[in-house]
């Protein structure tokens, strides 16, 4: 499916994985990870991925085959892998503390392979789950 | 996302049900400072029913925790599930909020 670059668009992803998880009988678990990982994402790219205000396009393709569950993010924003280091560390006090990079941490930990690559003007990066019964 | 409210002895018990994700957050987030500007600043906030919490969650609950402090009150949280736990383990956020089993252990301990 695609959308638009907002925030509000972004609801449109989450009935998209349920439905697509309900279709292929996909356990909850692995589907409420990878909604929660394309929240950070998506987020990310429409917070920050363009320098003008113009509308964009975001594509997120949904693939399930042999055990693993894939999303495909594809979108013409900034250059961003989302696998490089995050910034703040998890530490401080209430008044001190930052969460900033907390986003890519949980993609880190919640997905099993993560892959990004720049196809010309394009971030294409797939999200993969290991499919397993909870 | 839905948040209820209610009052026990002196505490502010708030539930929340749904996902605390990126449309969410910021309801989440004024729910609770407006609670706090209320004179409500000591809450409990009853995580059994929520799908999961996104960093824009995390963030709203950390802005909500410096408005509490500045208030002299306390937000702590329960009936996290495994997966909730997880997500707070990640984050470290375990190290800021209280953590209960049961919303009665919250609002004996805040009270």
């Amino acid at each position: 499916m695609t959308f638009g670059n907002t925030i509000a668009e972004m609801r449109k992803v989450v009935d998209f994985v349920e439905k697509f998880g309900a279709t292929h009988d996909i356990p909850k678990g692995a589907t409420d990870d990878l909604n929660l990982c394309l929240d950070e994402i998506l987020n990310n790219t429409i917070s920050y991925g363009y320098d003008d205000q113009s509308k964009h396009s975001i594509t997120v393709t949904l693939s399930v085959a042999d055990g693993w569950l894939m999303a495909k993010i594809q979108d013409d924003g900034k250059p961003f892998d989302p696998r490089a280091p995050g910034s703040a560390p998890m530490r401080g006090t209430m008044q001190s503390r930052q969460v900033g990079g907390l986003g890519r941490r949980f993609v880190k930990a919640l997905m099993d392979e993560v892959d990004y690559e720049r196809k010309r003007q394009y971030n294409v990066l797939t999200l993969k789950k290991k499919i397993v019964e909870r | 996302m839905d948040i209820s409210e209610e009052n026990k002895g002196g505490v502010t018990i708030v539930e929340v049900r749904g996902r605390i994700d990126s449309n969410s957050a910021k309801t989440f987030g004024d729910a609770l400072t407006n609670l706090i500007k209320a004179g409500r600043a000591r809450l409990i906030v009853d995580l059994k029913n929520i799908i999961y919490i996104s960093s824009a969650g995390f963030r709203a609950l950390l802005l909500a925790g410096r408005a509490a402090e500045e208030q002299q009150g306390n937000i702590a949280l329960c009936n996290l599930s495994s997966e909730v736990r997880r997500l707070f383990d990640l984050a470290r956020f375990t190290d800021l909020f209280p953590i209960y089993g049961s919303r009665e252990e919250g609002v004996a301990k805040l009270s």
